[in-house]
């Protein structure tokens, strides 16, 4: 029983293989350069635990929100896993996976370089309302915002376990920032 | 020899494509997805929207293209994929999705300039016969080569600044015309009449070509008679243009045939759609008894069969990629 997380939603490249629920293996990089590394990484954390594709049971993504290339990287990999291979697809935002950490409301924010993404979850983890970005220069207004960037993967594994799985064809990211054309 | 079957992925720009090319002649299959009426709204191609709209497509065309194949995966030889030139984003989408192919399936990676798979396209039609002349003519690139063998580019001359696509591209933003420029250019110059004194871009006996004269040309013209208060006859503006623009063309390859006694010239790129330029590119190779080799209007739009076509010379000599593979949004072709 594979499970396959791939979290390339910012700087931070994080490649987690769980057998039977529990962390089997991982691999980290931290140099920003996932479309170098993502394939060749994931080729070798399945090689050294001698798993194959065939062996996975699930896949939980991160969607987002973040860098969107990066974001993108992850998702294409997970699309490719699930249409070729027919393993089940889960997706899930970083901020969520950070508030599964928390058994109460909160509203979690994760930095990048120029402002904070944030969401607010009830005490079922749910999200209430819908994700923002702020930037730098307007974050002291937002008093209440946890900034926490730590994932707990037991806690994201167990939480994952009974979702429902996405096709592959309508897996996406979720972009929270605006681009210049929607401005 | 046993044939040899390639799965070919291109999203350098605004189409997802996926195809499947035997002995990189045949086209087994081609899926397309274009984003064009997306971008329309826009002016021209927004390259964030473009790299999401192939994210969400890809999975879909390669199920459409193994489809309409009949095939598995499994059944071919080697995955192809465009790594240059094009969008950053956009590229890396396919190129991603090229090496799990390659990874979940254990096959070769084959990297292919676009470019190069734009002088193939013509390999899908008739067999390309060296040595040859290849004019490339697109939104990014105009360029004369001489192609030795498969590979093998010798560079006459190239812009000096502005690629002709983007030239018509521009031109067509001035007067009024929605995106794509180009092909808007050509269907309204069919109605017009060279009546606009353009000056020709480069008079001399080199190969290079330059159109932001050109292309200024025609906005100060635009500019001048709007603050007169007077109408541009947008016909006759877009046969003048393109009168121009096609000229330089074919005075280049004129004299590349008077000085390399090639006979065999291959036109590719995006602008290989525009009906003028085949037209007057059959004048001039029947004037030179040349062999004019110009692919269909699928193969001369972006398409995954051409970078399959192009992927082949390479799988019989093994020159294959690893997962380190990135992309590259400039790159010359020599």
């Amino acid at each position: 029983m594979y499970t396959l997380y791939i979290d390339t939603h910012y700087i931070k490249l994080q490649l987690v293989l769980f057998k039977n629920g529990k962390v089997e293996d991982e691999i980290i990089k931290s140099d920003g350069k996932h479309s170098s590394y993502l394939v060749s990484s994931l080729k070798l954390l399945l090689e050294r635990n001698r798993v194959n594709f065939d062996d996975l049971d699930s896949i939980i993504v991160i969607n987002g929100p973040g860098s969107f290339t990066g974001v993108r990287l992850g998702i294409v990999v997970a699309k490719m896993v699930g249409f070729c291979k027919g393993v089940p697809i889960k997706v899930l935002s970083y901020l969520q996976a950070v508030a599964l950490k928390y058994d109460k409301e909160v509203m979690i924010g994760i930095k990048d370089k120029n402002g904070v993404f944030g969401g607010k979850f009830n005490n079922r983890h749910e999200l209430v309302g819908d994700y923002f970005y702020i930037n730098n220069k307007d974050i002291n207004s937002y008093k209440d915002i946890l900034i926490d960037d730590e994932v707990l993967l037991d806690k994201v594994y167990n939480f994952m376990l009974n979702k429902r799985s996405i096709n592959p064809h309508v897996v996406k990211p979720i972009y929270v920032k605006k681009i210049e054309v929607d401005k | 020899m046993k044939d040899v079957y390639i799965l070919a992925i291109e999203s350098s720009c605004d189409e997802t494509s996926v195809a499947i090319v035997k002995n990189g002649c045949d086209v087994v299959s081609l899926a397309i997805n274009t984003q064009i009426d997306t971008h329309k709204k826009y002016g021209g191609v927004v390259p964030e929207i473009a790299s999401r709209m192939h994210t969400e497509a890809i999975t879909v065309v390669l199920e459409d293209c193994l489809d309409k194949a009949g095939m598995q995966i499994k059944d071919v030889d080697a995955i192809a994929v465009t790594y240059a030139p094009g969008l950053t984003g956009s590229l890396m989408v396919g190129v991603e999705a090229a090496k799990m192919l390659a990874l979940i399936y254990n096959k070769p990676l084959i990297a292919v300039n676009h470019l190069i798979g734009h002088i193939y396209a013509n390999n899908l039609e008739d067999k390309l016969e060296y040595p040859l002349l290849a004019l490339i003519v697109s939104g990014g690139h105009t360029e004369l080569l001489v192609m030795e063998d498969d590979y093998k580019f010798k560079k006459l001359g190239e812009t000096l600044d502005d690629a002709i696509g983007e030239a018509y591209d521009k031109v067509a933003r001035v007067i009024g015309l929605s995106y794509p420029g180009g092909p808007n250019i050509e269907k309204l110059a069919l109605k017009g009449k060279h009546t606009y004194d353009l000056p020709k871009p480069v008079i001399d006996d080199t190969y290079d070509f330059s159109y932001s004269g050109l292309k200024s040309a025609v906005i100060n013209l635009v500019h001048k008679e709007s603050l007169r208060g007077n109408s541009i006859r947008k016909e006759d503006l877009a046969k003048s243009f393109q009168d121009v623009a096609i000229d330089e063309l074919v005075r280049k390859v004129e004299l590349a045939f008077n000085n390399t006694g090639l006979n065999t010239l291959v036109i590719a790129g995006g602008v290989s759609a525009n009906k003028y330029l085949k037209e007057e590119m059959e004048k001039v190779c029947h004037k030179h008894n040349v062999k004019l080799l110009i692919p269909r209007l699928l193969y001369c739009t972006d398409n995954a069969a051409m970078i399959g076509a192009a992927a082949y010379p390479k799988y019989l000599k093994k020159e294959f990629s690893d997962y380190s593979l990135n992309v590259c949004s400039r790159v010359d072709i020599v």
